[in-house]
């Protein structure tokens, strides 16, 4: 079957949303992958945007933000970041949602915020120190990480991207590993699975250390680990995850009508 | 109510902004209903050393930075969604002309909730365990920074958590899709922090795509989520988000979103951008600037049937000019 990964990684992604849950997709990829869920098996997944947008589906293509028009034509209710960001989601009743990551480590941490030149992180020099690359911050990242029952994270698999630990945490996962979120009081339980574009990783209970999983029936667990920047482990159970049915292709296609997910 | 707030966008730019002041925007989102053409008077007039209290970066705080405009921002989000990095911000925030000092989408709300209700502070979960408390660009020494987002203890069970400090912003010029010349105002879309900034702000702009009989007030009092009590001010300023969207009016044009944040990218390229795009007049010129074509085209929009309990109340440009010179 013709399927390219990022389409792989999409359903990988839907098919962890269940009938009848709460749910909140960002901007873009994410976005494509809950609805292609609500579409192919969730039917009453309730989704809404961190803006409080409810009850709407894309109109016309992808949506350019959370709140363009294209996500804002068929609407029951709209209103506002308190609401939806700090009621829904930061309050800890969103059930799943699903967010990006410019790099990720071994304990689900994630940066959005910047690229530091080498050795210049702020955890490293114990001063914040401008970073080369300026990225584009936790947007409602940080309220999901904080706040969500579980949530997964969709990020390409590049060795730049999964490093041993992030350079600046925008967004906390499991931080040192272990019960270190404990400290915090977090609402939310923490990332439940990474969904990449090579494979599926999932948090040990008790570490909290991300092993491999799954791995697509293009990739294998060497092409994984070799793009990992981690020493990354093996679950004694990894499997191979079934491809994309016909059918979920047909309800991603519908979907993703701009086909951005089929550039290859 | 009797008194009309109706000014131009020249006259509210004059009268109400100044060389470093705390300046807040709204709904601040990347691709939905900031007020970008106030924005753009404010280049013209060269305001300068602004700190913006922002909920996003948009493409209005994009230009601003491209100038050199912007002294420092928090903000939770820099980016231009699926429009990718906005590159007048990252270039300001890169070469160090912008100290921009991160916190997260529901951390600017819930810090203008709590300038709204004039508390010292408010406790958080957001924001805590992570490099946004621990990393600050405003006191970059200090690393993990103990003074960003100090930890707290809750008074009742001992535990852990984080506290925010309000924003209390000099100025908020907040974009409307509707305001009627008294400062009661409709907005159609998320309102995202709009409600917040309307309270927290010491003095109010409403920016307004279209200006509306108070009827429309009167049939609609519970969508007047900004009331005439919290406005100063309130100015004309159709498609006044563009090249972002404004919903119910017009959708984003994909185009201009790219050629401008494209333009941004270098000091010369954003002289070239002003040429084109920074030397209109008023609000008339303006909408002239922008050109028909692409009118037609970014106002063929899904969303429009929301303006159609409203159409009966929005005055016309010649009403609007009416109700200017009798001031």
């Amino acid at each position: 079957m013709d399927y390219t990964r990022q389409e792989m990684m999409a359903i990988a992604t839907g098919r962890e949303f269940k009938d009848g849950e709460l749910a909140i997709f960002g901007v873009g990829l994410s976005m494509l992958a809950g609805f292609f869920a609500q579409r192919n098996h969730a039917p009453n997944l309730m989704a809404f945007t961190e803006g409080g947008v409810y009850g709407s589906t894309p109109v016309g293509g992808l949506p350019w933000g959370i709140e363009d028009n294209r996500i804002s034509a068929n609407a029951v209710s709209f209103t506002n970041a308190i609401d939806a960001l700090g009621f829904l989601v930061a309050s800890g009743r969103v059930d799943n949602a699903v967010i990006g990551a410019a790099e990720t480590d071994k304990y689900g941490n994630v940066n959005t915020t910047g690229i530091w030149a080498e050795g210049t992180d702020p955890w490293k020099v114990g001063k914040y120190t401008l970073p080369r690359v300026r990225l584009n911050g936790s947007g409602g990242a940080n309220e999901i990480a904080t706040g969500a029952k579980q949530y997964l994270l969709m990020v390409t698999h590049e060795k730049k991207r999964f490093n041993e630990k992030v350079s600046y945490i925008s967004s906390p996962g499991y931080l040192d590993g272990g019960n270190a979120r404990e400290k915090y009081g977090f609402p939310g339980g923490g990332p439940s699975a990474m969904i990449t574009t090579l494979g599926i990783l999932r948090p040990d209970p008790v570490t909290k250390e991300f092993i491999l999983t799954g791995y697509y029936p293009f990739s294998s667990i060497e092409e994984v680990k070799e793009n990992t920047g981690w020493d990354l482990k093996v679950a004694p159970d990894v499997q191979v995850i079934p491809e994309p049915t016909e059918k979920e292709l047909e309800n991603l296609r519908a979907v993703d009508v701009t086909g951005s997910l089929r550039k290859k | 109510m009797n008194k009309s707030k109706l000014i131009t966008m020249k006259e509210a730019v004059e009268q109400y902004t100044y060389d470093g002041m705390y300046f807040g925007h709204g709904g601040a989102l990347p691709v939905g209903s900031d007020c970008i053409s106030f924005f753009r008077e404010m280049v013209k007039a060269g305001i300068k050393d602004i700190d913006c209290a922002s909920n996003c970066n948009s493409q209005g705080t994009n230009l601003l930075a491209a100038v050199g405009g912007i002294k420092r921002i928090e903000v939770g989000f820099s980016g231009l969604e699926v429009y990718g990095f906005a590159n007048g911000l990252k270039r300001a925030v890169e070469t160090g002309k912008t100290i921009l000092e991160d916190y997260s989408n529901g951390a600017i709300p819930i810090r203008m909730m709590a300038g709204a209700l004039n508390w010292p502070f408010v406790p958080t979960f957001m924001n805590t365990g992570c490099d946004q408390q621990w990393a600050s660009a405003d006191d970059p020494e200090n690393y993990p920074n103990t003074k960003k987002i100090p930890e707290i203890t809750d008074p009742f069970t001992g535990k852990i958590c984080g506290a925010f400090t309000p924003i209390k912003p000099d100025v908020a010029a907040i974009h409307v899709t509707m305001a009627d010349i008294y400062g009661n105002a409709i907005m159609l879309g998320t309102e995202w922090c709009r409600y917040e900034l309307s309270r927290c702000s010491k003095k109010v702009i409403l920016v307004a795509d279209k200006i509306v009989d108070t009827g429309a007030m009167r049939q609609f009092p519970n969508l007047v989520r900004i009331p005439y009590i919290v406005t100063d001010a309130v100015v004309y300023a159709p498609y006044g988000v563009w090249p972002a969207c404004s919903t119910g009016l017009y959708d984003s044009d994909e185009e201009h979103m790219f050629y401008m944040n494209k333009m941004l990218k270098t000091e010369e390229g954003t002289n070239e951008y002003l040429e084109k795009f920074g030397q209109y007049g008023d609000v008339w010129d303006y909408v002239n600037m922008i050109g028909q074509e692409r009118i037609d085209k970014i106002t063929n929009t899904d969303t429009a049937f929301l303006m159609d309990p409203y159409r009966q109340w929005i005055k016309t440009d010649a009403e609007i000019k009416e109700l200017l010179e009798r001031r």
